[in-house]
């Protein structure tokens, strides 16, 4: 059937559509994504595997909010970083690490996923932290010099303005050289605490050396968009955020399409009470802005000791999201499914079928959905955007997902970093999303061009 | 047009008492005794609390009282949480500031997407019309709270550093009254509510676009089309007048149907930008589960969804003399 159905004037007109091809191949690789996470999830689960795909997302890759790809980070996110990272390893070398018998989990603690402490013994490691600590100290003269040189350029605009309102000239001319001699004695020192911070780095990377080899890919893929809040890699629980994003698209189009689909040709094909009990559900449904709807059903799970625990039950977390939109958004497609079905009912395929005396039910299933495929295909794409970006807002909205990645928390937690001038996780988080959505409404506006042109 | 109006509202009783049915039954599925009352209860005091709240009457009751208190508009019922305030001065206080943004957002997205609409038909098939679409399905792609965060971030946070505060007219955040209260001034929709309008705006502003180019589209292949073209009117005129005229009825559906949207848009404009309308109200009283708000709001909210609706059908007559009425 589906080899006919293929061969149809419709679907080589799709065919035909060049961008709606790229959006579909597009729309598959991040499927393939999607299958490969799920694929290591079971398999993780049944004890197969042990790849991690549920810790392997809260693993610390770098310093906190360090910058993806690309971007230098400044002066200060270096010396805050170094600071941290000193900082971390001060206090594991204050333990008593040689009389431990197993010290590989301490040592853990100050791995940054394949980013671990060079396998040398710990006095020599010991050693060069000590190294690494007076190099680090030895900035402080610098910052000190620094901070005289800026303070004085921060009060210099007040002088000259004072100077102008007096009309000295020769004081005006005076205090602009200064000015500009300030601001050669800063680059002057900013270079220089470039080359110290790199020091510190440089022997940082003898303490902490950058993987190679597989790792090091790994490492790289992992540290490609930075790192959020907590040090965790962004690049990671973006691409994660694909499943969550694939599995709520997925279940929740399915299911309103289906309950969309089946009262819709009910109502249409049967009339009377049906009809009416189903358009009563319909506009009732659709009375209620959609977002309250949707709000008002998600906190009907919140707080509950299954569906609303992530840290024991992820998976059922979902399962609000699901209800709350798959109860909300079936209500489109069994309207334009009810209009489709009382046309096709008039027609002469469905008489014949009636008097040849099989049971209307029968005819619905066998004769009548059937011929309402298009409008279900193009509905499922568009309940598919649907869902994907109704899980953002609920999640922004604190009734969606939280304690686990998606795009939502992604989104919403970066709230304050734009005013830090950090756009890698909304970046990352919205890119990725905005990329699956295009692909969707190219798709869909296809399917629609090609099975029902006339729509407006 | 009277008794049409009046069929129209008795049609919808059955869904009105349908949402307020869906909305309590929906909520009760928690137990809102457990926010209130302090750690570790006694039975005897979850049970005052319940009394106390009412959830202890049998639901038809409370479902029948809050009928009753809707069709009395009797919003006198005290808040849960909001420190003894009604839900109607809720109401009466969140109404202005969320009609302050969704009102001028309707607008003026309606105005824009029909303007470049009839640019994008006019030139249709070229490439500026092309380009119009893709620029309208990228804009379709983009999050709403995507919108939200780089629109707050550009439109005001970032022109507040360069220039200072006082040189800015946007505010980060926050909200002022308008016309009542204390320190109210008109002005203070330019500094509080017009960002948040842009914002809104630029974001249905894709949707509008696409569904208006295709309706002008779709009238262009009419017959009244080819007749005054045939009779030498020029393009523009076609276009401007002719074609303008009859798709009215679909903007005008259009615009109705996103009314309700457009309060729904407004919940997550209120909650970043801390305007506390109707929308961020809601959410609030949701996550706090305070029964008589939700329950007060969403009666008020679908009320005005279901006029909405009945409202459009009777504009419709009033724009095309050949829709009737009965």
């Amino acid at each position: 059937m589906i080899k006919r159905m293929m061969r149809s004037r419709a679907w080589r007109k799709f065919f035909r559509n060049k961008l709606a091809l790229v959006a579909t191949g597009l729309i598959g690789v991040y499927a393939l994504i999607f299958v490969a996470i799920v694929g290591a999830q079971i398999s993780d689960a049944a004890g197969l595997t042990d790849v991690g795909s549920r810790e392997g997302l809260k693993v610390r890759v770098l310093p906190p909010k360090w910058p993806g790809f690309l971007e230098a980070p400044d002066l200060d996110r270096r010396y805050d970083s170094l600071d941290w990272q000193l900082g971390n390893l001060d206090r594991l070398f204050r333990k008593d690490l040689e009389s431990m018998v197993d010290p590989s989990g301490e040592l853990e603690s100050v791995s940054l996923a394949e980013r671990k402490l060079a396998d040398v013994p710990f006095s020599e490691l010991r050693v060069m932290l000590a190294e690494t600590n007076d190099r680090f100290e030895a900035l402080d003269a610098i910052y000190g010099e620094l901070e005289g040189v800026e303070d004085s350029i921060f009060f210099l605009p007040d002088e000259l303005a004072a100077a102008k309102e007096a009309g000295d000239a020769e004081g005006i001319a005076e205090l602009e050289a200064q000015l500009v001699e300030l601001k050669e004695a800063r680059r002057e020192i900013n270079g220089r605490l470039d080359e110290g911070l790199s020091a510190v780095e440089a022997s940082l990377e003898d303490l902490m050396p950058m993987p190679t080899g597989f790792g090091g890919m790994v490492y790289s893929f992992r540290t490609l968009f930075g790192s959020d809040v907590l040090g965790q890699s962004i690049s990671v629980r973006a691409f994660y955020s694909i499943k969550i994003a694939f599995q709520v698209g997925l279940v929740v189009a399915t299911l309103s399409v289906l309950i969309g689909t089946l009262l819709g040709a009910m109502a249409g094909f049967y009339g009377g009470w049906i009809d009416g009990g189903v358009m009563w559900l319909i506009s009732t449904l659709s009375s209620i802005p959609y977002l309250v709807l949707l709000a008002v059903l998600a906190v009907m799970f919140s707080g509950h000791q299954y569906f609303d625990n992530s840290a024991q039950y992820p998976e059922l977390q979902l399962v609000k999201l699901y209800t709350a939109m798959g109860l909300t958004f079936w209500v489109g497609t069994a309207r334009v499914i009810r209009g489709e079905v009382m046309k096709i009912k008039e027609l002469e395929y469905v008489q014949a079928a009636t008097a040849i005396g099989f049971g209307r039910f029968y005819i619905v299933l066998k004769h009548v959905i059937p011929n309402t495929f298009h409008i279900m295909f193009i509905n499922f794409s568009l309940l598919f955007i649907g869902a994907i970006k109704s899980e953002v807002i609920l999640s922004f909205l604190g009734l969606g997902v939280s304690g686990q990645p998606s795009w939502g928390t992604m989104i919403s937690n970066s709230k304050d970093d734009l005013s830090n001038y950090f756009f890698w996780e909304v970046g990352a988080a919205s890119f990725l999303m905005f990329i699956l959505v295009l692909a969707f409404n190219i798709v869909s506006d296809a399917l629609q061009d090609a099975f029902d042109p006339k729509h407006v | 047009m009277w008794g049409f109006i009046a069929r129209k509202l008795i049609y919808n009783v059955p869904v009105y008492l349908g949402i307020i049915l869906i909305v309590m039954l929906a909520l009760r599925v928690q137990d809102p005794s457990l926010t209130q009352v302090s750690k570790n209860p006694s039975p005897q005091e979850i049970a005052e609390i319940r009394s106390q709240m009412g959830l202890d009457r049998p639901f038809v009751i409370q479902y029948l009282d809050l009928l009753k208190n809707v069709v009395t508009f009797n919003f006198e019922e005290e808040s849960w949480t909001q420190g003894g305030k009604s839900v109607g001065e809720m109401l009466k206080d969140s109404i202005p500031l969320s009609l302050a943004i969704t009102v001028p957002t309707l607008g003026l997205s309606a105005f824009f997407g029909v303007c470049i609409a009839l640019v994008a038909a006019y030139f249709r098939g070229r490439a500026v019309d092309k380009a119009l679409m893709i620029f309208a399905v990228l804009g379709m792609s983009i999050s709403y709270l995507v919108y939200i965060i780089f629109g707050q971030f550009f439109g005001a946070f970032l022109p507040r550093q360069a220039l200072g505060g006082e040189n800015w007219p946007f505010n980060i955040e926050g909200y002022g009254p308008l016309f009542f209260g204390e320190g109210a001034t008109p002005m203070n929709w330019v500094s509080y509510y017009m960002l948040p309008v842009i914002i809104g705006m630029i974001v249905s502003l894709g949707y509008d676009t696409r569904f208006y180019r295709a309706v002008m589209v779709e009238e262009s292949s009419r017959d009244y089309i080819t007749t005054a073209m045939a009779k030498g009117a020029s393009k523009r005129k076609i276009i401007f007048v002719h074609m303008l005229k009859n798709a009215m009825i679909p903007i005008i559906t259009r615009v109705m149907t996103t009314l309700p949207f457009l309060i729904t848009g407004a919940v997550l404009m209120e909650i970043y930008f801390g305007i506390p309308g109707m929308g961020f109200q809601l959410i609030g009283a949701l996550r706090a589960l305070d029964f008589p708000v939700i329950q007060g709001f969403v009666a008020v909210l679908a009320a005005i969804f279901i006029l909405t609706v009945i409202a459009t059908d009777v504009l419709y007559a009033l724009v095309d003399p050949r829709v009737r009425l009965s």
